[in-house]
């Protein structure tokens, strides 16, 4: 599947120059951050700071929304994916979302998986066999392997969660965007997701859009800090949360910014 | 009395009372009859549509016979087999024309044209649902009937009532696309569909309860008119024979005979239609009504 890299060992993801403005304001101004492979970077900020803004560029999901233009390029292993060339749809099928709030289709568990491999007309050993890695991948698969033909919208929010990460696992992307995955989430449900990034971050190049400082801390190797559109520090977790450079990442993860 | 909070006044909570004036016994008073009045209103409402019903069922029942509802002989004509089978073939063929039209505009409209072109065609489309049916029968004769050359026909008459029809399915399929949540289009595109395959795999689903209701409302509205038929065929004691042929509906049957003396067998052939309407406009409007519970239990949790 992976195919060979113009550079192996380089990032997968390369933000270069990114500004996005709705109209005449500007949400995100002059962003630069690379993504490496097997990493999960956290991008945290206070609320209205384009950090959901940032990973919906990501895989063109962002131009949805009217009225936002985006500039600059964000190169996915070297091709810039606002080429016109470049078809969106391909790109979402490489680099995976997942939303806010659980968004199961209101189908079965097995349908739910298998989305995104009938949307490219595999055959039905291929899907059984990707349905089942992506659901043991998000950690569902214990607790729905029994009836894969429920229906998804009977699931509780935490599995509903995790089925749309098996969702995003099953067509195999490098790389996934998670938008705050578990805002709409109870503890237990939120330590059954953590443990799912921390699991998956081993294979996949995860971007985790959190407000939740402990989670980041939790779950991530590198954090980036967003302010007002502008990213303010970037850094491994251990570093940017222990010795901060700016005033006011400090603030932030102090809990002192208002 | 001791009351748990011991040194206190017995009279504490009393504040949680409501006090004894006028004012607030009136209002209390108003609130108790108001909502026994409303299911009176309610039945006040029904009372015109029951007792419609009675009138017309008591017209039509003392005369009817198997043989007026099934005979297709056209030598005696106080008989409505014929009017019966035309009808539903007439209501098919401007079905078939209105759920193309309308489901094609109504998912266009709510997925693929841009805002400003969307709301130019559910402007028209309100237009067109609140033009006067008489209106839009002469608009289908001139269409049809003359600017077509197709004359006074089955196929004239099916598709100005077809174009009577399309609105509300358009309306219904428009908003049924559009009234699903955000999210929910917003995670089928994250998940790679291409627009046309949202339409079908995720949206279609779900919207497809709520469009059915549209095409039997549709149909009931349908069923009922007049105007763009008398306007745009001929009447025919036989059934129709061809695209091109005179054709017999219900309700043209009722508007003909209406006009005979009263205690005639027309007046009564009348009645008769007039109380086949409204059962299929009642058990079209019930069989909406079941699919809407269905609906709702099914999609339960989507909606939040």
């Amino acid at each position: 599947m992976s195919g060979t890299l113009p550079d192996a060992g380089g990032p997968v993801i390369s933000v270069q120059h990114l500004s996005v403005k709705a109209r005449a304001r500007a949400i995100l101004d002059d962003i630069n951050l690379d993504f490496g492979r097997s990493s999960l970077t956290a991008v945290i900020g206070p609320s209205g700071c384009g950090k959901t803004t940032f990973v919906r560029t990501l895989n063109r999901m962002a131009e949805l929304t009217p009225g936002l233009t985006v500039e600059g390029s964000v190169l996915y292993l070297g091709q810039n994916i606002y080429d016109t060339q470049v078809n969106p749809v391909m790109v979402r099928r490489r680099i995976g979302m997942v939303f806010q709030r659980p968004t199961v289709f209101p189908t079965s568990v097995f349908e739910n998986a298998a989305f995104g491999l009938r949307l490219i007309h595999e055959d039905e050993d291929t899907i059984d066999k990707r349905v089942t890695e992506g659901l043991q991948q998000a950690g569902l698969w214990e607790e729905v392997k029994d009836d894969l033909d429920r229906a998804a919208l009977s699931l509780s929010g935490g599995q509903q969660q995790r089925l749309c990460i098996a969702r995003a696992l099953s067509v195999q992307p490098k790389v996934i965007l998670l938008d705050e995955p578990c805002s709409a989430l109870d503890p237990a449900a939120t330590q059954r997701v953590e443990a799912t990034m921390e699991f998956l971050k081993q294979n996949y190049v995860l971007i985790l859009v959190t407000h939740n400082v402990g989670q980041a801390a939790r779950v991530s190797d590198r954090i980036a800090v967003l302010s007002s559109g502008r990213l303010i520090e970037v850094g491994a977790t251990a570093d940017v949360l222990e010795r901060p450079q700016q005033a006011f990442t400090e603030q932030f993860i102090t809990g002192r910014f208002t | 009395m001791a009351n748990a909070l011991g040194g206190a006044k017995e009279t504490l909570g009393e504040e949680l009372l409501y006090d004894r004036s006028a004012r607030t016994r009136w209002r209390l008073g108003f609130d108790k009859w108001i909502g026994r009045l409303l299911p009176l209103l309610f039945i006040v409402a029904i009372l015109p549509i029951l007792d419609l019903v009675y009138y017309v069922a008591s017209n039509a029942l003392p005369t009817l016979t198997w043989t007026i509802l099934t005979s297709t002989n056209p030598y005696a004509p106080d008989a409505l087999g014929v009017p019966i089978i035309s009808t539903a073939e007439m209501m098919t063929a401007a079905t078939l024309v209105a759920v193309v039209l309308g489901l094609f505009g109504g998912v266009a409209t709510a997925e693929f044209l841009s805002d400003r072109t969307a709301a130019i065609v559910r402007t028209s489309a309100n237009m067109l649902v609140g033009t006067p049916s008489v209106v839009l029968g002469y608009m289908g004769y001139f269409l049809f009937c003359v600017r077509f050359g197709w004359g006074l026909t089955f196929i004239a008459g099916a598709f100005t009532l077809a174009f009577f029809m399309t609105p509300y399915i358009f309306r219904i399929a428009d908003l049924a696309f559009t009234s699903i949540p955000r999210h929910i289009r917003e995670a089928a595109l994250g998940s790679g569909a291409r627009p046309y395959q949202y339409v079908v795999r995720v949206g279609a689903p779900i919207a497809f309860p709520q469009i059915l209701n549209g095409v039997f409302l549709a149909m009931a509205i349908g069923v009922g008119e007049t105007a763009p038929i008398v306007l745009t065929t001929t009447a025919s004691k036989v059934l129709p024979t061809g695209a091109f042929s005179p054709v017999s509906f219900l309700t043209a049957t009722i508007w003909e005979n209406f006009s005979q003396p009263s205690g005639s067998p027309e007046i009564a052939l009348a009645f008769q239609a007039a109380l086949l309407v409204v059962i299929v406009v009642v058990g079209l409007n019930v069989i909406v009504r079941i699919i809407s519970a269905r609906y709702q239990r099914r999609l339960e949790g989507l909606f939040q």
